[in-house]
Parts: C-alpha cells; sequence; structure tokens
C-alpha cells in the first residue's frame, strides 16, 4: 500500500498522468483508509497512509514579508507543506491567515521571502501560476458560475487543446462526483446545489486541474455540522491520497481532528508549530491549551456564569403567527410564534436554511410579513420597514458581513455610522459630523481590540473578524431594546468569540431582549435561557436551558419528535 | 499618517485618467495618420488654435459651462448607481421650456427675474423627463438604462413637433421658438467675453461636492450607489433615494438646457441637440467620479471640441474626429483601471463595487475573491 501511494505522488509531476491518477485513486476508495474511524484516530500516522520519510516538503515557504499601507500581515513566515498531510494554520483574528494562504494561491505576491515547489524556486504572480505548480485553491467566496452545469464548471479554463474532449471529460468529472459522495448529474446546474456541495465541486474543480496542494480558508464556517464532518472525511481521503491539504479555522475542535501539522500565527509571525508527534503524544486538552496559549499569548479565558431566566413575564417583543414567502409559492416561514423577554437570551438552534435567516430579517424589518403580527413593547411595527424597527430599538446583527453589512470601500467610521447615519451623534438629520463618526469608530475599535490601521481605512481590508467585531460593535451602538444576532461570532478567534458571547450575555442581563441565531450548539448552551429549535420555517420546540442538551438539540434539528414546550406568545 | 503620501493618493487614480487621455490622443493621431493627415499638425493646431487664440479660450470657457452642469448631475446619479443616459432628452425638453418661458417674458419683466423664471422652467422640463424613467423604476422596477435611453427619443421627437407648431415662432420659416434678444441674454463676466453661465456651472459642482462630502443624503446616495443591499439593510429610503438620484441629474440637465438658451442662443430649433450626454459621461468616469475633478476635464473636453472644430476645417478633418477622440479616452480609461486595479498597493483582490452594478443586486464587495472584478471595471473608484 506504501508502495503505491510513493508511486502515486511520483507520477504527478506531469498534469496527464496526475489526473489518470487522481481518478485512479479516487474512483477506487480504499476500504483500509482510516477515513472512517474516528477523529482521534484518524490524525495519528498509519503505516499504510503516511508517506515515506525521505520526502521532502513540497512547499517550502521562507521568511515571507507581506505589508499593506502600515500594517504588516506576514513578517518573516515560514511554513512547509507536506505532501499526504493535512497542516492546519491557527491564529487570531488578523493574524494573517488569510494573506499567507493569498501568497500561496498568486492572490498577493510576497514583499520578500522566498517559495519553493518541490525544491525549485518559483515566482507565483498569479492564480494561474498557482495552478500550474499544482496549488488549487477553495475560496470561501464561491467562484462557481451558478447557471452552467457541474461539468462545464469544472472543465472550464482546464482544457489545454482547444478541442474539448468532453466525453472523456463527462467521464472523469462523474467518476469524481460519484467518489465524492455526490449523488449528482454532471449535468446538474450549480445553482440547484446546496452550499455544501458547491464546496465540493470546488475541490473537484482544484483536483480535476491536477492540484495536488488544496488550500481551504475556512472552509467549514458555510456549512452544517452535517457537511462539516463529510467535508473533514472528505479531505482524509485527500490526504490519503498524498494530497497536501491546508485548513484554515477557528474551530480548535475541527482542526485537531484531521490536522498532521499545525501551524500558529500571531501579529503575522509563526507563534509555533506542532507536528504529528506533538499532536499525537498529548491528551487532546494539553494540546489545546498549548495552541490557546500560543494563540493568544495567554491561557484561555474562564467560561461564563450562566443565568437562567424561565420566560414568564411580560414579553418585550412578540412575534404571532408570522409567516413569510422566500421564492414564490414556498414559506421561509410558516406561522411561527415567539416570545422574548427583557433579561433573556433566546437561542436559535436549527441546520441552517431552516428560516433562521428570515426569522432575523423579518424582526429587523427587513423582509415583509405575508401574515402575522409583530408586536414591540405593545406597539405594533409588521411591515414597517428597517428605519421604524431600528428607532423602534431593534438591532439586528446580519450573518452577511460582506455583502450587506458593510460597504466595502467606505471607511471604518462611515461603516460604524451606516445605520443612524441620519440621527445624533453622526448628522443633525441634513449636515454630517464626520468628527462625531470619527470618535464612535475610535471607541468601536477599542471596545472590541480591532485590528486597523485607522478609523479611515476602508472596511473592506479588514480581516474577516475584524468586520465581525465593527458589526457587532455597531449595534450594540444603538442601544437597542431587542438585539437579533445571526452567527454573531462567525469568523472570529476563540477568544473574541468567548468576548462577545459575554457581551451578549451581559446586554441580557442589563434588560435587553437577545435573540441569537447560530449553528455552533455550544454557543447556544453557553449562553441561553431557553433555546428554540427551528426546522422548515417553524419553531419546533423551546427548550428551558436546563432540559437542552447537545443531543436533544441535535435530535430536534434533524426532524426528531416534537416537543413543544411553553409554546411562545 | 503624513501628509506626503495622502497627498500623493489623492492624485494616484488621475494619473489612470491623464494616461487614458495621453493613450487616447495617440491612437487618435495613429488614425489621422491612417487616413493620410499629418496627426503632428493636426495636434499642433488644436493646441494653438483652441489655447492660443482668445477665441478658442473665451468658446472654450462657454462651452465648459453646460458640460458642468450636467455632469453635477450625472455624479449625483451615478454615484446612486442609477444609470440616467437619458441626459440629452432632459436638456432638450428643459432647453425647450427655457425659450418658450423666456422668449415670451423677455421684455415684460426685468430681465433677472425672466433668467430666473427660464432657468426655473428648464429644470422643470428635466425633471418632468426624468420623473417617467424614475417612477418606472421604483414603483415597477424598469431598468433606467432603457427606459432613460427611450425617453431621449421621444424628447427628440416631441420636441421637434412642439417647435413646428404650438410654440413655434410665427413670423418665421423655419422651425424655432420666438428669440430672446441679444441685450436680454446673459450677461458677460466682467472683463472677459463668458456669459456667467460658467459661474452656474462651478456652483453646481461644488454644491454637489458639499452634498457628497457633508451632507446626509450624499452619504446615503453614495451607500446606496456602492451597496445596494447594505443601503436596504442599514434601512435608507432606497426607492426615495433613487429617485432623487434621477431627479437631480435629469432636473440638472434641464438647467444646462436652459443656460445654452439664455446665454448663447437665444432660442430653440428644432434640430438642435448638442449631445453633451456622451462628452459627460466621459469627463465624470475620467475624473473618477469625484465631483471636483469635473472642472479640469469639462475644460479639456471643452477645450477638444473647440480646438477641434476650429483646426477641423482647415485641415480637412471630419469634427466628428473629437467625438471619437471622446470615445477612445473612455476605452483607454477602461483598460488603464484594469492596470491600475493590477498594481495597486492593496493587491489585486481588492474588489470594490462601483455604479456598474446599477439596477442589479450588486456583487459581492469582497476582500477574498479576485474573480469578476475585471468586468465593470469602469466604475472602480479610488
Ligand atoms: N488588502 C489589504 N489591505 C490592507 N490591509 C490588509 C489587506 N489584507 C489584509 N490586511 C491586514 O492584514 C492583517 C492580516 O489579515 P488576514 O486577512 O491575513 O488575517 P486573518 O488571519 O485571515 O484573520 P481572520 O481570522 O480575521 O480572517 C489584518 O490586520 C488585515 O487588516
Ligand atoms: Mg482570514
Amino acid at each position: 500500500m506504501a508502495i503505491l501511494t510513493v508511486a502515486e505522488t511520483e507520477t504527478m509531476n506531469t498534469k496527464t498522468s496526475q489526473q489518470r491518477n487522481q481518478k485512479r485513486a479516487l474512483g477506487r476508495p480504499r476500504p483500509d483508509a482510516p477515513h472512517t474511524s474516528a477523529p482521534s484516530d484518524s490524525r495519528l500516522p498509519t503505516s499504510d497512509s503516511r508517506l515515506p520519510t525521505r520526502h521532502s516538503p513540497l512547499v517550502q515557504m521562507r521568511d515571507i514579508s507581506k505589508r499593506f499601507g502600515p500594517v504588516v500581515a506576514n513578517d518573516r513566515v515560514s511554513l512547509d507543506l507536506w505532501p499526504g498531510e493535512i497542516h492546519a494554520i491557527l491564529g487570531e483574528n488578523g493574524a494573517g491567515k488569510t494573506t499567507l494562504v493569498n501568497i500561496l494561491s498568486g492572490m498577493e505576491t510576497p514583499d520578500s521571502g522566498t517559495i519553493r515547489v518541490e525544491g525549485a524556486e518559483v515566482q507565483i504572480a498569479a492564480p494561474a501560476n498557482a495552478l500550474r505548480l499544482g496549488i488549487g485553491t477553495v475560496y470561501q467566496h464561491f467562484t462557481l458560475v451558478p447557471n452552467l452545469s457541474i461539468l462545464e464548471n469544472v472543465v472550464l479554463g482546464a482544457q489545454r487543446s482547444l478541442v474539448l474532449d468532453l466525453a472523456d471529460a463527462r467521464a472523469q468529472v462523474a467518476t469524481m462526483l460519484a467518489d465524492f459522495g455526490l449523488d449528482l448529474s454532471p449535468d446538474t446546474e450549480i445553482r440547484h446545489l446546496a452550499l455544501g456541495q458547491r464546496q465540493r465541486i470546488e475541490i473537484i474543480k482544484a483536483l480535476y486541474r491536477g492540484s495536488r496542494i488544496l488550500l481551504l480558508d475556512e472552509p467549514t464556517s458555510v456549512l452544517t455540522p452535517g457537511e462539516v464532518a463529510s467535508l473533514l472525511d472528505l479531505l482524509r481521503r485527500l490526504r490519503d491520497q498524498g494530497v497536501a491539504v491546508v485548513l484554515i479555522t477557528h474551530k480548535l475542535g475541527e482542526a485537531l481532528a484531521v490536522s498532521d501539522r499545525v501551524t500558529i500565527l500571531r501579529g503575522g509571525r509563526n507563534a509555533g508549530e506542532l507536528g504529528p508527534d506533538a499532536l499525537a503524544e498529548a491528551s487532546r486538552e494539553s494540546v489545546r491549551h498549548r495552541i490557546i496559549e500560543q494563540m493568544f499569548g495567554a491561557p484561555e479565558a474562564a467560561g461564563h456564569p450562566r443565568p437562567v431566566r424561565d420566560g414568564t413575564g411580560t414579553p418585550l417583543l412578540t412575534l404571532e403567527r408570522i409567516s413569510t414567502a422566500s421564492a414564490p409559492g414556498s414559506l421561509a416561514l410558516r406561522g411561527l410564534s415567539l416570545a422574548l423577554h427583557r433579561g433573556e437570551v433566546f437561542g436559535i438552534a436549527g441546520v441552517d436554511g431552516n428560516g433562521q435567516k428570515e426569522l432575523g430579517e423579518v424582526i429587523a424589518g427587513q423582509r415583509p410579513v405575508t401574515t402575522g403580527r409583530i408586536v414591540l413593547e405593545g406597539k405594533e411595527i409588521t411591515n414597517r420597514g428597517v428605519a421604524a424597527a431600528t428607532r423602534a430599538g431593534i438591532a439586528y446583527v446580519t450573518d452577511d458581513r460582506l455583502q450587506e453589512g458593510t460597504v466595502a470601500a467606505l471607511s471604518v467610521a462611515e461603516n460604524v455610522a451606516l445605520k443612524a447615519i441620519g440621527r445624533k451623534p453622526f448628522s443633525n438629520g441634513f449636515w454630517l459630523d464626520r468628527r462625531a463618526m470619527e470618535e464612535a469608530a475610535r471607541r468601536a475599535i477599542a471596545a472590541f481590540d480591532v485590528k486597523t490601521p485607522g478609523p479611515d481605512t476602508p472596511i473592506g481590508r479588514l480581516s474577516g473578524g475584524n468586520i465581525q467585531k465593527l458589526l457587532l460593535a455597531r449595534e450594540l451602538a444603538l442601544d437597542p431594546l431587542v438585539l437579533v444576532c445571526n452567527k454573531p461570532t462567525h469568523g472570529l478567534d476563540l477568544r473574541t468569540a468567548d468576548v462577545v458571547a459575554g457581551i451578549l450575555r451581559e446586554q441580557a442581563d442589563a434588560g435587553k431582549a437577545v435573540l441569537l441565531i447560530s449553528s455552533e450548539l455550544d454557543e447556544l448552551l453557553a449562553i441561553s435561557d431557553r433555546i428554540g429549535v427551528m426546522v422548515d420555517g417553524e419553531l419546533v420546540a423551546v427548550l428551558p436551558r436546563a432540559e437542552a442538551t447537545l443531543e436533544t438539540l441535535g435530535d430536534l434539528m434533524l426532524g426528531g419528535q416534537r416537543r413543544t414546550h411553553q409554546v411562545a406568545g | 499618517m503624513t501628509r506626503q503620501p495622502r497627498l500623493a493618493a489623492h492624485f494616484a487614480p488621475l494619473l489612470t485618467s491623464l494616461a487614458a487621455v495621453v493613450a487616447a490622443m495617440l491612437l487618435g493621431g495613429i488614425f489621422l495618420a491612417i487616413r493620410g493627415k499629418d496627426p503632428v499638425a493636426a495636434f499642433a493646431m488644436l493646441f494653438s488654435r483652441g489655447l492660443g487664440t482668445s477665441y478658442g479660450i473665451s468658446e472654450s470657457l462657454i462651452r465648459m459651462a453646460p458640460l458642468l452642469i450636467v455632469s453635477a448631475g450625472l455624479v449625483i446619479a451615478l454615484r446612486a448607481g442609477v444609470w440616467n443616459i437619458g441626459i440629452d432628452g432632459q436638456l432638450l425638453i428643459g432647453a425647450l421650456f427655457a425659450g418658450v418661458t423666456g422668449s415670451s417674458l423677455a421684455g415684460q419683466i426685468p430681465p433677472p427675474l425672466m433668467w430666473l423664471a427660464a432657468a426655473l422652467a428648464g429644470i422643470i422640463g428635466g425633471l418632468l423627463w426624468a420623473l417617467v424613467p424614475g417612477l418606472l423604476r421604483v414603483r415597477w422596477g424598469l431598468n433606467e438604462i432603457i427606459t432613460t435611453l427611450m425617453m431621449n427619443y421621444v424628447a427628440i421627437n416631441v420636441t421637434s413637433w412642439l417647435v413646428k407648431g404650438p410654440v413655434k415662432d410665427p413670423s418665421v420659416v423655419p422651425p424655432q421658438t420666438r428669440l430672446i434678444p441679444v441685450e436680454l441674454r446673459l450677461p458677460k463676466i466682467p472683463g472677459t467675453g463668458v456669459h456667467i453661465g460658467l459661474l452656474v456651472g462651478l456652483l453646481a459642482v461644488i454644491l454637489v461636492t458639499i452634498l457628497f462630502r457633508h451632507t446626509v443624503a450624499g452619504f446615503m446616495l453614495d451607500v446606496l450607489g456602492r451597496n445596494r443591499q447594505a443601503a436596504i439593510h442599514a434601512g435608507m429610503p432606497v426607492n426615495r433615494l433613487t429617485l432623487l438620484a434621477l431627479l437631480a441629474s435629469g432636473a440638472l440637465a434641464g438647467l444646462a438646457g436652459a443656460n445654452d438658451i439664455l446665454g448663447v442662443k437665444g432660442l430653440f430649433q428644432g434640430n438642435w441637440n448638442p449631445g453633451y450626454g456622451f462628452a459627460a459621461f466621459a469627463l465624470v468616469y475620467l475624473a473618477r467620479l469625484d465631483s471636483l475633478w469635473i472642472i479640469p476635464f469639462a475644460w479639456f473636453l471643452s477645450f477638444l471640441s473647440i480646438g477641434g472644430e476650429m483646426m477641423a476645417r482647415p485641415l480637412n478633418i471630419p469634427t466628428y474626429f473629437v467625438d471619437m477622440l471622446e470615445g477612445l479616452m473612455l476605452l483607454c480609461f477602461a483598460v488603464a483601471t484594469w492596470f491600475e486595479r493590477l498594481r495597486s498597493p492593496y493587491g489585486r483582490a481588492e474588489v470594490e463595487i462601483g455604479p456598474a452594478n446599477a439596477g442589479e443586486p450588486p456583487g459581492p464587495a469582497v476582500r477574498e475573491t479576485a474573480v469578476g472584478s475585471a468586468a465593470g471595471n469602469i466604475g472602480g473608484r479610488r
């Protein structure tokens, strides 16, 4: 088995043989590959899947530096990628992870430092160069063309000759699809696919082009828990076939479950590396501690005390039998009722796409309801629009920070003022007060430790996590009665996520009502007083914290038996 | 941050525009050479007549006035992501309204009042013409690119019908409104041969600059143009802003029409159509949608068209040559912004939303995707 693996990697020098190889390798999943075993086992090097030690690194990045204006995003960072290895890159928000992989994928050019692929020094000036070197990237924001078929998307741009040999390509793509557990015809149009499926097509696309290095930047943040598990399985299989996988994630559990090597960045520099031995030796807990210490330079913060409210008394916000349409003819919310009380964090659990986003938008006034009423403090705000809802005291942290939460080209200060621009202190209704905007931005930056050169930097230049912090700061500054948050810790590093959870809890304790929509059950369990489970546009259960466990929630989310405790409203 | 790089950063986008202008002139020169004309002589004459004669200078400044007014309006529309292609039609209607109002009030009331009334009539005319596409857009979501374009044809036909019949000066044969006597037209700026329309133009540009830098409305228009979904999310009155942008640019186009009637022509003629719209698009993009930069570019394009006219006849070059130069400038500009993106110190990964996305929900403004950024490049802003 080991010999076969070696042979595979050695023939990867030419593109065609590589592709044939992939097809062969993927077409015949190895029954003895460890991808079905428990995570803790699979990260151990096993004799049949590890590569012999005589191999040198596939990629060596040495002393890579990259500045963006005054910001040093990478400061003499080094990284080795070995074939047949999953390499996790960890680090807090703004540590330089995305920049580092962007340099490898040709999206950015380094200011200094060297990159060697198979020992030869290379310049990766553009994504096309990276592809030619066998470096494929799965972007977090997908690059597939929605109204082309899977086959067309995969083949698009990969064909060297003018004549498209579609028959051959189709067979190959069909095999890869089957192999990746996708029961789809190559002719299915991309727009019919779910996010998780699209992501797999992105991976197929990269592999079809002969990639033996696969870069994934926060690939799991868009996935449902089930999809995450199968993505990780897939990555393990690719590893076993000799692909070098780079995985950026903020979820330590994921990283530890699949990685053979972990590189930790901090402030743009290497802060530590744990090889297979180090990862295998110590217990999961001690590894975790070591990593967290290297990421933040301090031990993990303690958890929050968990007070519990039982959801009685006069509600602050009630939703009565709310329905709203998504596409014509299909309802995103079906007669949903809910009552939020002062002082409580009401968690909403559910598999993504079961109406959670629509629930948030309906309350925020951003999406009209077709039937039902929304009442805040006795005042009806149904279908009054966003401005009216905001004025009435509702703040909404969207999960779509890039496309609707912020305007990339406008400054941090302008984005912080975005929702309250027509009011004091940012304006008198007519004239802007730019100084007040800047001051508010400075306060937000200080309060959330946002990494940015200053309030006048375009917000699109900040790292994902830092944008998320500003988004939250903006809504909190509205001083709302009800705070609706959709995935507020999305893309935040562990410590910041923790801080944010703490802030939400404080907001509730200070007398506000918080509706926390999240796909992270741990987070929900940590700070919620009650947790509702959404399935198919309905609240199928509302559990007091004491009765909610990972198992019960998971069960309900997947359509287990209905247990409508305390029907709200 | 020190002052130096900031200033440099402010000028950097202009270099792209200047490069585009130079490239367009070179291409134009090549075109002339192919046609058997001496490009060096042609450009020498263009500059010497346009810049070196007092006639050339003052004609350029007079031509600048309507360009400034129209462009000030176009900036509002384009920054809000609204494509007002109907500038020419709005201008014609405004001019006709102003011609009729002006000539019927001329001599009846003091000239300044007559000018104001005619200007107001022009504004109303342009406004009405923009209102139709505006309502179609916000009520039924009809794409304003198509409706404003169609309204241009309607305007041409409506105005030529009106001057042939209802508002025709009965005392003359050609279809035109009654003449406003020369002595009742806009006065000259003291010491020059340039009428005060230029000052109106400068004022319009300055007001628009203030609008975008210092007012809530300008801020909201900017947000709308860059990311419509964010404007909705932030609770901005998206429909009202869209309508406002269209109406403002229509009103200013109408005012530009009034300017030409009151300052230069004195009457509305049936076949008159100055076609400032295209020049305005070119110069607004060259100015990178930054209203103050409109001033030098408006002057430059006016100079080009006056100098071009002055050189065309003696050298027997079609006057269309200058229009072609304008077109080439836009093309070169689109190409140049693409190169600019490649060279950007912040990496090519940065995608900014420009008004290229008007009408549609805008694409992602995402640092992490480079793909697809080449399309819609023209909207890129600093
Ligand atoms: N195009 C850019 N222009 C300006 N600054 C940038 C740019 N790209 C990254 N930066 C800055 O470089 C630093 C590193 O950013 P990077 O995106 O690599 O962080 P990250 O580790 O991926 O963070 P996150 O976990 O929040 O995604 C940040 O401070 C960021 O603001
Ligand atoms: Mg990142």
